[in-house]
């Protein structure tokens, strides 16, 4: 490994340039309790170049490559798989490098946050639609579009992370750097469409999970955000993931252009109520789940019609409208006024000591997910006797269900599954045997939930082979995405052990 | 100690950077560039530490040398916890104090013998030296000088003011200033001849054990003084002698302590502070939070307070303000091991001041004024025309 590190020293200033220990370890994680691989090596790249000059010796070395952004992925996308490898740390490439106020295309280095982006915009009065993913604001740019994220806020209205997308730079993982769309066209001036010169290209780096080019630079279409807005949290009425689901589906075959929508289940309702989150609710006498949405509009007058609109199909449901302020209980106003995007789920990872997330996200058509959040407590019925060996140790029962559920693009919701559970270190001591049980019922419930036909979009290390271990993916598929993956990464450099390709 | 504390980060990232209207999260990293690596925010040290509690990785000296380069300034904390509204709150606040963990942390490196650090070690050599009893290295002699010229001050009253070693060393002006502004409202103090330093320095570098003399000699000294309230103008002092020494000694003082602000805006209000005429137009001032006054005490009215009420000025927030200021970059033992690191910082602070427009900037805490003066000073010409930095103190003096 000193022969590549000097390698890299020819090519990456040395500040920027690290196999110190305890810097390798800072990128060993990522949000869950249990994955870690040790990079060999960590890089803050500087450009676009100098991530080409990184393959080219990576691929001379037979070296993996693993791209992170904010980092924030909850199933070890971001981080190597085993030891070993060079982390391509792209937070230092966040630089915003033309907004185009005339089309509402901006382009960025693809490690800038959706957080930074967003602030920037705001001062024109404009935002990207699509908030980002549910991750964070944290999260980057270029990790939005690898994996089609949402949860971010706007995705009812906006869609994921990659439906704005305009165009990419992308260095491919040997070395070749290409640009797609109307960047094709070597004459085209300025990014200004995704489709068209061929086909569509920057869909292949959309969604791949990092393992078919590091992006770089990011053109995206941005919107000026509407003057008007609304946003109210209804208490729902007994079954409410089936009311909820109800209501989604007739917001969308009403054709109305809600900013996002969300269904909080009982489950979350009722237990962090308890533990003192949610003192909005303290009044509410039955905590069960909760639903809101937000709407935007161009004029008071569009705005009340829309509001109308969404509460004539709310209210019709024997839900209860909880008030215009926050503290009457209006969660929605909170998450679009003071916070401005919807990063509900890590506030409820941490409602107990160490309790952190074993969970991953998926999409689903809205008239599947009260099925399925039916068969997740089933499967905690199922698994009981694994969970209370944990209980034992912690004394807190891990909880088994779904954040918060939201609304996103087309008729379909996002699902983030799975189980809140403890890492091995607890109050001090090691306890293996949380490890050997969190690894098998998460490996369980994912497994679980992928037969239900589902659609998991940020894969990281767990998801993206679990699904290729339990074969799921159709073989067509899964051979058609392997070739691609020869093709353009012969010697397998990129993001090596996800979808267990060897 | 760091077993203990480090419960439950989640590693989501939060404390990277901004949720919407908190323009950035940690100074350091801001401030590193092209070296940002995630060991020098909250995330990658939180990871560090899960690899050190399953003995994957050692405490060591190389460790030591990133651990330090962190003003602990709090504002990680502060993004980790904020709902920015009391109806939703986030349980993590209740059980995980990022400070406390990076603090813990330098206890634990202390105490296996791998810190302090070079130049922070000459800190607590020389605080705890009989012949100096301050970090700067001075004689004893040299921190009493300042009030020489003050005839009334008294050996012994109810209202001793604790100079600590950063004023009377360093910018002595400041607290004949003060001693101007007392004096106008007749207001009588009693200063020891004998303090020690409040052992700050030790506290934020994780050496508990060095402070524990001083402690104790302190609060003994300012018992036989009669103090029933006692005083300081430092930031620092303010939250050792407060928060710190309470903690250490796992009970509560015998007298309430102060900051200088806390005594002015009382003087303010009674209208004892005689200021000159104010002609023309408003000045515009902005206030730059001491993390040490803000987020580790919660003291932000109180400086304010006493701004609104000078004549003649305009108060201006920067764009980050009260529990997310940024910070000036000299706290935590940045400013003493890694200098060039706290002005880095402080130069950010600096545009963000000039930034409002304000004239002046003031703050009030003799770290912040000393390492933002630094900036300023590096910064050259075109910035020293544009601002220019003042202690609140020295403000009101010069307004009497």
């Amino acid at each position: 490994m000193t022969e590549v590190y000097q390698k890299l020293e020819k090519i990456v200033s040395e500040k920027s340039l690290s196999n110190n220990i305890y810097v390798r370890h800072a990128y060993s994680r990522n949000v869950d309790p249990l994955l870690q691989g040790v990079p060999d090596i960590v890089i803050l790249p500087k450009d676009t170049k100098e991530i080409s000059e990184i393959f080219k010796i990576a691929n001379e070395e037979d070296i993996n490559v693993i791209p992170r952004g904010g980092g924030d992925c909850e199933f070890g996308g971001s981080k190597p798989i085993g030891d070993g490898g060079i982390v391509l740390d792209m937070k230092r490439m966040n630089k915003i490098l033309n907004l185009d106020e005339e089309n509402l295309i901006v382009t960025v280095e693809a490690g800038i946050s959706w957080g930074k982006l967003n602030e920037y915009l705001s001062q024109f009065g404009l935002y990207t639609g699509c908030m980002g993913p549910g991750s964070g604001m944290t999260a980057s740019i270029g990790g939005g579009i690898s994996h089609h994220s949402v949860g971010g806020g706007g995705c009812a209205k906006y869609g994921a992370c990659t439906n704005q997308l305009v165009s990419l730079e992308v260095v491919l993982p040997t070395g070749e750097i290409i640009e797609t769309g109307s960047q094709a066209n070597k004459y085209s001036k300025f990014p200004f469409n995704r489709f068209g010169n061929g086909p569509d290209l920057a869909g292949l780096f959309c969604g791949d999970n990092g393992i078919l080019g590091v992006k770089t630079k990011v053109s995206l279409q941005v919107f000026p955000r509407p003057p008007f807005a609304d946003y109210k949290t209804f208490l729902l009425p007994r079954k409410s993931a089936e009311v909820s689901a109800n209501i989604l589906t007739e917001i969308r075959h009403k054709g109305i252009d809600v900013y996002d929508a969300m269904y909080i289940p009982d489950v979350v309702v009722s237990v962090a109520s308890k533990l003192g989150c949610f003192p909005l609710w303290e009044k509410v006498k039955r905590k069960r789940g909760m639903f809101f949405y937000t709407i935007e509009a161009n004029s008071e007058r569009e705005l009340e019609e829309k509001t109308k609109q969404l509460d004539d199909i709310i209210l019709s449901k024997k839900t209860e409208n909880l008030g215009p302020e926050i503290s009457d209980g209006n969660y929605a106003k909170w998450h679009y006024v003071e916070q401005g995007h919807w990063q509900t789920y890590h506030n409820l990872w941490g409602m107990y000591p160490a309790l952190e997330p074993l969970t991953a996200e998926c999409f689903t058509p809205i008239n599947t997910f009260p099925t399925i959040l039916s068969d997740i407590d089933q499967w905690d019925m199922e698994h009981s006797e694994d969970i209370a060996k944990i209980f034992e140790i912690t004394r807190t029962r891990p909880i088994t269900g779904s954040g918060p559920i939201l609304l996103i693009d087309g008729n379909n919701v996002e699902l983030t599954c799975g189980f809140t559970s403890f890492g091995s270190f607890f109050n001090g001591e090691r306890h293996e045997i949380i490890d050997e049980i969190n690894l098998k019922l998460w490996k369980s419930i994912l497994e679980r939930v992928t037969k239900w036909g589902v659609q998991w979009y940020m894969m990281g290390e767990f998801m993206s082979r679990l699904m290729v271990e339990i074969g799921a993916y159709s073989t067509e598929f899964y051979n058609f995405m392997k070739n691609i993956k020869n093709t353009l990464d012969p010697k397998n450099i990129l993001s090596r052990g996800k979808y267990n390709f060897k | 100690m760091c077993l203990k504390l480090q419960k439950g980060c989640g590693d989501c990232g939060y404390a990277i950077r901004p949720a919407v209207g908190r323009f950035l999260t940690c100074p350091v990293k801001e401030a590193k560039g092209e070296a940002a690596f995630e060991i020098f925010f909250a995330r990658g040290r939180m990871g560090v530490l899960k690899s050190i509690l399953e003995e994957k990785i050692p405490l060591s000296k190389d460790l030591a040398e990133f651990v330090y380069q962190c003003s602990e300034c709090g504002n990680c904390n502060e993004v980790c916890h904020q709902t920015q509204n009391e109806n939703i709150v986030l349980n993590t606040s209740k059980w995980i104090d990022h400070v406390e963990v990076w603090n813990a942390l330098r206890k634990d490196l202390v105490e296996e013998g791998f810190a302090p650090l070079d130049k922070h070690a000459k800190l607590i050599e020389y605080m705890n030296n009989p012949d100096m009893r301050n970090p700067y290295g001075e004689e004893k002699a040299k921190k009493i000088e300042w009030f020489s010229e003050f005839s009334n001050v008294k050996d012994k009253g109810d209202l001793v003011f604790y100079a600590g070693c950063t004023y009377p060393l360093r910018q002595s002006i400041t607290l004949k200033n003060m001693m101007k502004i007392l004096q106008a409202s007749g207001k009588e103090i009693a200063i020891s001849r004998d303090e020690w330093c409040c052992g700050s320095v030790s506290l934020r570098i994780g050496d508990e054990k060095a402070v524990m003399e001083n402690l104790n000699h302190n609060i003994e000294e300012f018992k036989k003084m009669g103090a029933k309230t006692l005083f300081t103008a430092c930031a620092g002092c303010y939250r050792t002698l407060k928060k710190d020494y309470p903690e250490l000694l796992g009970e509560e003082l015998p007298f309430e302590v102060k900051h200088v602000t806390e005594i002015l805006i009382d003087m303010l209000k009674n209208n004892e502070i005689p200021f000159k005429a104010e002609e023309g137009d408003l000045l515009k001032v902005t206030y730059h939070d001491p993390c040490h006054l803000g987020r580790h005490m919660d003291l932000y009215d109180i400086p304010r307070e006493v701004i609104y009420k000078i004549p003649g000025i305009e108060l201006i927030e920067m764009k980050r303000t009260r529990k997310n200021a940024w910070c000036c970059g000299a706290g935590g033992g940045v400013k003493s091991q890694f200098p060039e690191l706290a002005i880095d910082i402080a130069k950010d602070r600096i545009m963000e001041a000039i930034e409002t427009d304000a004239k002046v900037l003031l703050t009030s805490c003799p770290f912040c004024d000393t390492n933002l003066s630094d900036a300023i000073k590096e910064m050259g010409p075109e910035v020293q025309d544009k601002i220019q930095l003042m202690d609140i103190i020295d403000f009101i003096a010069s307004k009497m």
